[in-house]
């Protein structure tokens, strides 16, 4: 990862109370030297390595059920990726997609906090297919 | 600007996005994507009602339905997926049809490898184009004034003259130098007619040396020959209203274009090795020590069936033939057989990323060697028209084109 | 540790390995070392055409380019990987997972390596869910 540049997408999810634009007036609010854009999920916030690690503990720490977050790897306002400039790239619904599940994340992550112990999922196996025959027989 | 709506799986993945993005601008136009939403995708699927198992081919078809039901503006569609994906060969050519049937836009597909260049796609993106921005000027049927056509093809050189809306001269030679050779058949031509250059109204250019030529000879129309062609072979073949497929079998690449009143509507170009062209033939006549004029007819006397060629390649395929020979089949059945090769595998690698509407008007340089016409005729189970002076399709198409710059 | 995630664009996934103090490996960081090389005038669109060769090292030559482009991308942040969470069946799947193709190779390149690796299925309900990040942060917090 370049130590010069990080883009980082904050999400948050539909749940939430938060808006894109009060994230971005909170991470101004930081005054660290990185730029935040106001997206339609949250905000882009671009800078150093280091300070845009420090938004992120910053923002978990106040909202740890809220906001999603992830590295992008073009720079905000890329004209490669940019919507206005062609289009959506495919990871535009890839992102949207992400964003509808974000609240059954939120109420996964919430329970395990509170310590609710997961149970291990059972397979589902097929209908042995002489159970099948027997009940298409019987119709 | 002219927006080319992007359909594609792969492309970021196999570095040939920048490649697609620079063909259009180079042309003046710009790939655009569509704009969809995650829910518009499910949807989408279930409508076109086929279900690929990759998410970005289902974005395509999401895309494509974005197109049919005019909620995205696009002016052209090119569809484009890795060389070699078979589930998305399958979606590929099924979107090209669901694009023909729901909208009027034209569309060119294309398989790539990591290799493809800008250079490639040029001439496709030029006629997609002109398809757009020339819509007034290819609706045109008759040919006015005094004009002259050029085609400047790999083969071989062609120019034809033409006075209100006849072909009163016209020569071709096989291609050299660019512009000396244009100029020779250029003279002839004009000999033919028996007009003086200066006379000339306007100049009409096409193939690969028309950006040369149109500099050379400050030619009014410098065009690609996928438009020009079609409208040469319209006007030739009297079909100049309806529907039409073009076949133009090449000497390095074929030409499969359905029209539509004489305009594209879907065009596939190209040709993956040489053993699907007329260079293939041209080595089959050095083999057999005939001149390539003969082939056809001899062709017509021979039985494909007797001498089988198994490759493709056009290596192995002269190969086949040499074996064949010394196996002691004749000439005749030996040059059918080559003339199935080729028109098997026209029908292969072109013919099945298009809907062959009827007629089918077969032209170029090869139209005119009887046998390969009757393969073609046999592989796709109706003889294709030729229409007289076949050959100078490019060349009538830029004279006829040119006159509507008077 | 490094931890492989699958898919490697994952938002959802990439918050969870971080969340729980690890260290995300996916696609972002070795696109982004890509475009921002300066030495290269027009920057690639994610991959370039050495990238797409040496994508050979995973699959051979009839396999479609844009394959190989991916695995190149992959392959060498699985061979760099401590560990790997695999989220299958997710709804979503675009991007540089829009390839089935792709994304069963890289399931199996981490098999094939034999480093601890949780597999979990897309949650369809709350109750799901709760069962999905649970072991998920279970397995990441067993990693040492």
């Amino acid at each position: 990862m370049s130590e010069e540049r990080e883009t980082r997408i904050f999400m948050i999810s539909p749940d939430s109370m938060i808006t894109p634009d009060q994230l971005v007036r909170e991470v101004h609010a930081m005054g660290k030297e990185v730029t935040a854009k106001e997206t339609c999920y949250g905000t882009l916030v671009e800078g150093p390595r280091p300070l845009v690690g420090e938004v992120l503990a910053i923002i978990r720490e106040r909202y740890p059920y809220d906001i999603y977050s992830k590295v992008r790897a073009y720079p905000t306002g890329d004209r490669r990726r940019c919507r206005a400039e062609h289009g959506t790239r495919p990871g535009y619904a890839q992102l949207e997609a992400e964003w509808e599940m974000l609240p059954l994340i939120q109420h996964g992550i919430r329970c395990s906090e509170n310590g609710e112990r997961p149970a291990v999922p059972k397979e589902k196996e097929k209908l042995p297919l002489e159970e099948f025959k027997k009940i298409c027989e019987a119709c | 600007m002219i927006k080319i709506a992007q359909l594609s799986c792969g492309s970021e993945y196999s570095s040939v996005q920048y490649e697609i993005e620079k063909a259009a601008r180079s042309v003046g136009a710009k790939m655009v994507y569509p704009d969809v939403s995650y829910a518009d995708v499910n949807n989408a699927v279930k409508r076109f009602g086929f279900n690929p198992r990759s998410p970005q081919l289902k974005l395509m078809i999401a895309r494509a339905v974005q197109l049919a039901d005019e909620k995205y503006d696009a002016d052209a569609v090119f569809i484009s997926t890795c060389f070699r994906c078979a589930e998305a060969a399958l979606v590929r050519n099924e979107l090209r049809r669901f694009i023909q049937d729901n909208t009027r836009l034209p569309v060119v597909t294309y398989s790539f490898t990591e290799r493809l260049k800008a250079a490639q796609l040029l001439t496709r993106m030029e006629a997609l184009v002109t398809i757009v921005s020339r819509k007034d000027l290819l609706a045109r049927e008759r040919q006015t004034g005094l004009t002259v056509g050029i085609d400047s093809g790999s083969s071989t050189t062609k120019a034809l003259i033409m006075e209100n809306n006849k072909i009163i001269g016209k020569d071709w030679t096989p291609s050299g130098d660019v512009v000396q050779t244009a100029t020779t058949v250029l003279e002839n031509a004009l000999k033919e007619a028996g007009v003086e250059f200066k006379q000339i109204e306007a100049m009409g250019v096409t193939g690969y040396g028309r950006f040369t030529l149109g500099k050379h000879f400050n030619a009014k129309l410098v065009q690609e020959e996928l438009t020009v062609n079609s409208k040469g072979a319209v006007w030739l073949a009297d079909r100049q209203r309806g529907e039409a497929t073009i076949l133009d079998i090449g000497g390095m690449d074929n030409k499969a274009i359905t029209v539509r009143d004489g305009v594209p509507d879907n065009f596939t170009m190209g040709g993956i090795c040489a053993g699907a062209s007329g260079r293939f033939l041209e080595m089959t006549s050095k083999r057999l020590k005939i001149e390539i004029d003969e082939l056809g007819k001899l062709a017509d006397k021979g039985n494909w069936r007797n001498a089988k060629m198994n490759s493709y390649c056009s290596v192995f395929g002269i190969q086949d033939l040499v074996t064949t020979l010394s196996e002691g089949k004749t000439f005749e059945d030996v040059a059918a057989a080559a003339c199935h090769s080729v028109a098997e595998q026209v029908y292969e690698q072109q013919l099945q990323e298009i809907d062959i509407r009827r007629p089918v008007i077969q032209v170029g340089g090869t139209s005119l060697i009887s046998g390969l016409v009757t393969a073609v005729g046999e592989v796709i189970g109706e003889k294709p028209i030729v229409p007289p002076n076949s050959q100078y399709i490019g060349a009538v198409g830029g004279a006829l084109l040119s006159s509507g710059f008077l | 540790m490094k931890v492989f995630i699958d898919p490697p664009n994952s938002l959802i996934l990439f918050d969870l390995v971080e969340r729980f103090g690890h260290e995300p490996l996916g696609t972002m960081a070795p696109i982004q070392e890509r475009i921002d090389k300066t030495e290269v005038d027009m920057p690639p669109m994610n991959v370039s055409l050495d990238d797409v060769v040496k994508g050979l090292k995973y699959a051979g030559v009839e396999v479609p380019s844009g394959i190989r482009g991916r695995l190149a991308l992959w392959g060498p942040l699985i061979e760099a990987a401590d560990a790997a969470l695999i989220m299958e069946d997710p709804p979503f799947n675009f991007g540089c997972v829009g390839c089935e193709r792709s994304n069963e190779m890289a399931k199996y390149l981490i098999r094939r390596r034999g480093i601890p690796a949780l597999t979990v299925r897309y949650p369809d309900d709350k109750e799901e869910a709760v069962m999905t990040v649970g072991r998920i942060k279970e397995f990441l917090e067993g990693l040492k």
